[in-house]
């Protein structure tokens, strides 16, 4: 019933107490895209990439990773819905027509929580959506891994254990029969990754002995190891000394070449133009341009944005 | 009375009754088997209030701080004579001795303590750490078992040793009960020698030792962990 793009993010809000960060955020990323997303800081950029892998939860609005949703239903997205619904029923009874009426609702946050509050048939369809589409947080999160600002190894294993826990935990989780022939592929598969990136010496080395450029490859790899279907960089290398910028860009650029699909908050704007196929431009909480690199830094729309360009360009 | 005087009588002290009538054995022992069961139990109760703590169930929670608060907040003595009190109402067909009731406070104090070293320690791990774990799939329970505890641990270990080393002088206050602990052996003595201050001496020289040998045991063991790192 849903249409099958990489990942569908539905007019996502995101709120911290009273503070509103994305205020109904839409977009969808196809198989093989690469997506730099560029604004100034504190315009919600992480907190997008967070509500896509459910680190953050969104307050409203539903992600979809391979036509499977990952959020909660948000009714407001669907009509069918909304149009079942008690106070639906009500405001059409005092003589308002369906549009009005959906509109109303939609704006004013009309519909209660409590999902039988609004009646049985709602609460039936609302359930049905969900156990016809949803997929269990972490069997999506291992579709579309996520790699940090601050590269987040795990000090308490070394290199190759790093690379190796999720596949491992994940072999235990699907019951696999031998278990000790998979780890033994598993470990081969890592090896393999850290010769890709020349690291293999670094194997049964613990994080604090290496660089943040060696950290940060390293992250990178570890994610690979999941078979992501989609990468999630959040500023991968804000944290990294200016001279190790570019092995870490360098390996990006290899991933997207061998057609990976990437969402990359970036500050990067060499790396946005050069690499992504689309720019997405946020501020304060809004996707504000969407576009081709060219179009967004060579003939960009919004004031806002010229604005951004130029103190960073 | 004379320095030397003083000297002397520790030494015949420590000789007659510590060494000559077993003092020194049973004190150390009966303080030593007190705080390790303090230690012992309060870690399993400690850990299961700090779990407990950082759980979503709201009442448990308010539970939880609110003991945590009260055992930080009253005198341990105290809380020792309410023990000592009630472990018997409420267990009286099991009899509670009342060394048994003393380790029951005990324990109960070193919860309150240890479960808040164990949630601090959970806390002080990066949470980047449960991040990457979590966006790489891994279960709430598999990032506790393999990447938090296990870095928590650090942490923790050598504050328990700390607090292993508080209870070793908090049990002092079971000599209130004469439950025969080290400090029960001045009561003893002072009876017969009415002699008190070498021998506070004497037992504030095994104490010292009793402590300072851990806290050194416990240092090497923290450097090895270092060192494992
Ligand atoms: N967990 C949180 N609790 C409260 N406020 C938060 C939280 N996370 C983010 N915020 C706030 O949300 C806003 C957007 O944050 P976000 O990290 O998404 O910005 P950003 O675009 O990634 O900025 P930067 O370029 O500095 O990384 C900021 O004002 C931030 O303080
Ligand atoms: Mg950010």
């Amino acid at each position: 019933m849903h249409d099958q793009n990489m990942l569908d993010v539905k007019n996502i809000y995101k709120n911290f107490g009273s503070l509103k960060v994305l205020k109904g955020v839409s977009t969808t990323v196809d198989k093989g895209e690469v997506i730099s997303v560029i604004g100034a800081s504190g315009s919600g950029k992480s907190t997008l990439l967070r509500c896509m892998n459910l680190l953050e939860e969104p307050t409203f609005g539903e992600v979809w990773i391979e036509g499977k949703l990952m959020t909660p239903v948000d009714p407001y997205l669907h009509y069918d819905v909304i149009r079942v619904s008690k106070t639906y029923k009500n405001l059409v009874a005092g003589g308002m027509e369906d549009t009005e009426a959906i509109m109303k609702i939609k704006a004013e946050d009309l519909l209660i929580e409590k999902h039988s509050a609004e009646g049985s048939e709602y609460k039936a369809m609302m359930d049905k959506i969900y156990r016809e589409n949803h997929i269990d947080t972490n069997l999506g999160r291992r579709k579309m891994s996520m790699v940090f600002q601050q590269f987040n190894l795990f000090n308490n294993l070394n290199v190759l254990d790093n690379i190796m826990l999720a596949p491992v935990e994940t072999a235990k989780y699907n019951k696999v029969k031998d278990l000790k022939a998979e780890k033994e592929k598993i470990e081969a598969q890592a090896m393999s990754l850290l010769k890709r990136i020349g690291l293999e010496d670094k194997a049964k080395v613990f994080p604090s002995k290496l660089s943040g450029g060696q950290k940060q490859r390293i992250a990178i790899v570890r994610s690979l190891a999941m078979n992501p279907d989609v990468m999630l960089f959040d500023e991968p290398t804000s944290a990294l000394d200016p001279e190790m910028i570019g092995e870490v860009l360098d390996l990006m650029k290899e991933l997207a070449s061998a057609g990976m699909t990437m969402v990359v908050v970036t500050h990067e704007m060499g790396f946005a133009r050069e690499v992504s196929n689309r720019v997405l431009f946020m501020d304060e909480g809004y996707i504000k341009e969407d576009g081709a690199p060219e179009k967004v830094f060579d003939d960009p729309q919004d004031p806002r944005l010229q604005d951004f360009l130029s103190k960073v360009l | 009375m004379t320095l030397g005087s003083i000297l002397h009588d520790m030494w015949d002290i420590f000789v007659k009754f510590y060494i000559g009538e077993g003092l020194l054995v049973t004190g150390v022992g009966y303080t030593l088997l007190l705080s390790a069961i303090a230690v012992f139990f309060g870690t399993i109760l400690g850990s299961l209030l700090a779990v407990g703590k950082m759980s979503r169930i709201k009442p448990l929670q308010y539970i939880i701080t609110a003991f945590v608060e009260i055992m930080r907040g009253t005198p341990a003595l105290l809380q020792l004579y309410i023990a000592y009190f009630i472990v018997p109402m409420m267990l009286t067909n099991l009899n509670p001795t009342p060394i048994a009731c003393v380790a029951i406070g005990l324990t109960l104090n070193s919860a309150a303590y240890v479960s808040e070293i164990i949630r601090s320690g959970i806390n002080a791990v990066d949470k980047g750490q449960t991040e990457a774990a979590r966006a790489l799939g891994l279960t709430s329970r598999t990032t506790m078992t393999k990447v938090v505890m296990p870095q928590a641990v650090r942490n923790i270990l050598p504050a328990l040793g700390n607090e292993f080393i508080t209870i070793i002088k908090e049990t002092s206050l079971a000599s209130n009960f004469f439950v025969g602990e080290l400090m029960t052996t001045y009561a003893i003595i002072k009876g017969v020698t009415f002699n008190t201050v070498p021998t506070l001496i004497d037992i504030g020289i095994i104490y010292f030792v009793m402590t300072f040998t851990l806290s050194k045991l416990i240092g090497v063991a923290e450097r090895r962990m270092k060192a494992g790192a």
